[in-house]
């Protein structure tokens, strides 16, 4: 078993945050310049889109409740190591904490030393980190504001 | 039989802000009493001397020593817990500050444990730290901390 778990509190509300997540418009700014694209219905598949035109990480959704819980199934497309490793599952819960949300990010695999859970430990502190900035300021941080070149 | 463990805590952040700013917000209680609790802190932060960490009431919360001190990129301080009834084994917290550019510094906080600790204790620290880094991040990226309601010590299992 591989997991990671990030916690983080923001100043917004949970349907901004729901948003933020889901809709292309809010994931291009803080996101690396990626748009989500599904019908977000349960079942349904989703995929993240590179800006270049590449699919970046694709699955299906496994459970969906606007503005509070989201559960994907999540396989790496466009590195095929990572990609080799098959499906992972990302959990996305969202509570109200006082007069903040807070987000609890949990993205794990079946196998022991899973290159693409090692890869996202080091990818979600940054994306959630920007978002956060991004809820708060109005933009997000400059280091995810763009598709990392030679990726 | 009380679980026991030696698994730390490591929690990565990324703030706007500069090395200077983030140094100055972790060893200055003018701001950590506005992101870690009410909580201020004193120490002259050179390698040896001691620190504490104290509560509103003016209770001693955490004491130890400065085990590193290389200001603005690395602090390392030893944290032994003052108000619990039993003493627990001294804990190590490090904090890591990298400039990346782009205006951004990322925090890198390591709490270690060289000695085994009950695993419920350590629970603490896991959910305590995302509520003071982010805390501390939207501090010094809007000028405003987060009012995030203060957690209840941890409590053995089956009390």
């Amino acid at each position: 078993m591989s997991k990671f778990v990030y916690v983080t509190y923001i100043r917004t509300t949970p349907q901004k945050l729901w948003d933020a997540l889901t809709k292309p418009e809010f994931t291009r700014a803080y996101w690396c310049g990626t748009s989500h694209e599904s019908d977000w219905q349960a079942g349904s598949e989703w995929r993240i889109m590179i800006p270049d035109g590449r699919v970046g990480d694709g699955g299906k959704i496994l459970e969906i409740n606007p503005a509070h819980r989201l559960v994907l199934s999540w396989r790496n497309e466009f590195m095929p190591e990572l990609k080799a490793e098959g499906y992972s599952r990302a959990t996305f819960e969202i509570e109200t904490v006082g007069d903040t949300v807070r987000l609890t990010v949990t993205h794990e695999m079946e196998r022991d030393n899973s290159k693409l859970i090692d890869g996202v430990s080091n990818g979600w502190p940054a994306i959630l980190s920007s978002l956060k900035t991004m809820l708060e300021t109005g933009t997000a941080l400059e280091l995810t504001s763009r598709w990392p070149e030679n990726l | 039989m009380t679980e026991m463990t030696t698994q730390g805590t490591v929690y990565v952040i990324y703030i706007a802000t500069t090395p200077e700013k983030l140094w100055a917000a972790l060893t200055s209680s003018e701001f950590t009493r506005r992101y870690f609790f009410n909580r201020t802190v004193e120490s002259d932060w050179k390698q040896g001397s001691p620190w504490l960490l104290r509560m509103p009431d003016g209770r001693v919360d955490v004491k130890g020593e400065v085990r590193e001190s290389d200001p603005p990129r690395k602090l390392v301080v030893s944290w032994n817990v003052d108000w619990a009834p039993e003493k627990l084994p001294e804990a190590v917290v490090s904090y890591e500050i990298e400039p990346l550019g782009g205006g951004v510094v990322r925090l890198t906080m390591t709490e270690a444990h060289p000695a085994p600790i009950p695993a419920y204790l350590l629970e603490g620290g896991r959910k305590g730290w995302p509520m003071i880094l982010s805390a501390l991040k939207s501090l010094l990226e809007t000028g405003k901390p987060l009012n995030i309601p203060v957690p209840q010590p941890p409590k053995e299992p089956g009390q």
